[in-house]
């Protein structure tokens, strides 16, 4: 098991974000966690990075547990996550090439190694000629996917995407899903949070709805459907 | 050792991001210690001219006629065993002569005309420990000595000294007070600026944390910056107070800061840059 969450409750202040979550992720799934604004989507995937801890109960990340893990562990952890934000969060000051070689780069990975995966990674995303391009002076599908290619540069099991395609136009959120399907694909379990479930097709991933904090089970997305 | 690499090349990409912003960081960092070293050069010179000040702050003894050189250095060295006197200078009639003649140029032909057989009286010229400088510690310090074997008067300057000490004992206060309230604010001033421009980079720091950074790896490039703005802030806040005070050296008389009290200035100023850098890096982790 990737991901286990057993009883788990976050809360900002006083009211929870999420409540009674018990979870469990396979290595090499494609889980989609939907729900409207507010209800936890983003919390939920901050505590799988562990960017958050659970007031009560317990999650576990491959075997880093919230109630054990230490401060200098937690970036152990995240070399084994790659996330992906609905802003991308690239660095302004740096070429397409220097923000998809950071995750290496802070491992202290050799230079000769960081040119070939970084290359051959870009070529791969078809971005080869965008290299040395600023991230203002791409397009918003095109800076996602130096987002994405900065997540998976590392090799982590799991690729977490929260609302990858909300700023994105509904053709390019297509590729984008394409693209997250197709690293699935090669092997990365991949959680991606969005508000509408229906640009993942169905079959192709495991669905679950968060309403209010709370986890509604699988395939609640029909459901959801015919409420709008 | 490519993590060393990857390190320095952070750094070195963090102090050449945002040239604008680091420049205002340091003006006003500059400006605060510019304040504060004008504050200290005033106090530095006060303080120099209180000490002269104590340091007149002595007693005239004059030892009988009779008194031969060796006997009155024995009453010198007696003297100088009491405890809080500071020094004690023996004048011969000699001295005394040549002194008075020195000072007093227009009335040398008082001495010409008292003839040669005339000598002014030796005496001892005592210099007591600044700390030890109250108004009964002297007067009873000038009973003792002036009940000493071979000693015709103590004298002191018993009319002006009760108002001096008090006057010095109150700026020396007041200038303690200024200088706690300055350094607190200085210090504050200079970490909230370096705190804000660092927080400025949260996402960068965002950023560093979700790729697995070691967060010594996160902050190193904050806390060279801190350093780095803060020497350069108080050392141009030095630079500047130094050019201001050779500008008015003509006007007033006065001096510049020691090396030691420049060398605090410049580690205050790290000092508080780099805990505002660390503070504003710092991300709260549940
Ligand atoms: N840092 C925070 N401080 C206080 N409350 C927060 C914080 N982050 C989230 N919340 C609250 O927690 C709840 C869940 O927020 P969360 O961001 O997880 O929702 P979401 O499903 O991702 O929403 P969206 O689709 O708008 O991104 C919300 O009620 C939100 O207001
Ligand atoms: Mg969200």
């Amino acid at each position: 098991m990737l991901v286990t969450m057993n009883g788990v409750r976050l809360s900002y202040g006083r009211w929870p974000a999420l409540d009674k979550i018990d979870m469990e992720i396979r290595q090499g799934e494609f889980v989609v966690i939907s729900g409207a604004s507010g209800a936890g989507k983003t919390s939920l995937l901050r505590l799988i990075w562990m960017g958050d801890r659970p007031d009560s109960g317990i999650v576990d990340v491959s075997g880093f547990r919230s109630d054990r893990i230490r401060k200098v562990e937690l970036p152990q952890l995240r070399r084994k996550i790659g996330i992906v934000f609905q802003d991308f969060r690239l660095l302004h000051t740096r070429t397409v090439f220097d923000n998809v070689a950071l995750p290496l780069q802070v491992t202290g990975t050799g230079n000769r190694i960081v040119q070939k995966r970084v290359i051959s990674l870009l070529a791969r995303m078809g971005l080869s000629h965008r290299r040395n391009a600023f991230p203002h002076e791409l397009s918003g599908g095109e800076q996602q996917r130096v987002a994405i290619a900065r997540a998976m540069v590392a090799h982590p099991v799991i690729l977490l995407a929260d609302e990858p395609t909300g700023n994105l136009d509904p053709e390019v959120s297509m590729e984008v899903v394409e693209l997250l399907l197709e690293i699935n694909r090669a092997g990365t379990t991949v959680v991606m949070a969005t508000h509408d479930p229906r640009q993942v097709p169905a079959g192709k991933g495991r669905f679950l709805f968060l309403d209010k904090g709370v986890l509604r089970g699988a395939d609640r997305w029909t459901e959801l459907d015919s409420d709008s | 050792m490519s993590l060393v690499k990857s390190a320095l090349r952070e750094i070195s990409l963090n102090l050449h991001s945002r040239p604008g912003a680091r420049l205002v960081t340091l003006l006003m960092v500059a400006l605060a210690f510019i304040v504060f070293n004008t504050f200290l050069i005033i106090s530095w010179n006060l303080q120099g001219i209180m000490d002269r000040e104590e340091n007149l702050v002595g007693m005239e003894v004059f030892l009988y006629r009779g008194i031969s050189q060796a006997e009155g250095r024995l009453i010198g060295d007696h003297i100088s065993s009491m405890q809080d006197v500071k020094s004690v200078y023996f004048v011969s009639p000699q001295e005394a002569e040549a002194l008075f003649r020195a000072d007093l140029p227009g009335r040398a032909d008082l001495l010409d005309v008292m003839g040669t057989d005339f000598r002014l009286p030796a005496s001892l010229q005592i210099v007591f420990e600044t700390e030890a400088i109250s108004q009964g510690r002297i007067s009873e310090l000038s009973r003792q000595i002036g009940a000493i074997a071979g000693v015709e008067d103590a004298v002191y300057g018993e009319d002006y000294l009760p108002g001096l000490l008090k006057t010095v004992t109150t700026i020396r206060r007041l200038v303690i007070l200024l200088g706690i309230v300055l350094v607190s604010s200085i210090s504050l001033v200079v970490f909230y600026t370096v705190r804000l421009s660092v927080v400025r980079r949260s996402l960068t720091v965002d950023i560093m944390r979700t790729v697995g950074a070691p967060w010594w790896f996160i902050r190193i490039p904050f806390v060279v910056e801190g350093i780095f703005m803060g020497v350069t802030g108080s050392a141009g806040g030095l630079a500047l107070a130094a050019i201001l005070s050779k500008v008015l050296s003509s006007a007033v008389t006065h001096r510049f800061m020691p090396m030691s009290w420049i060398t605090l200035v410049i580690l205050l100023g790290a000092v508080t840059g780099t805990v505002g850098a660390l503070a504003g890096s710092y991300e709260k982790e549940r």
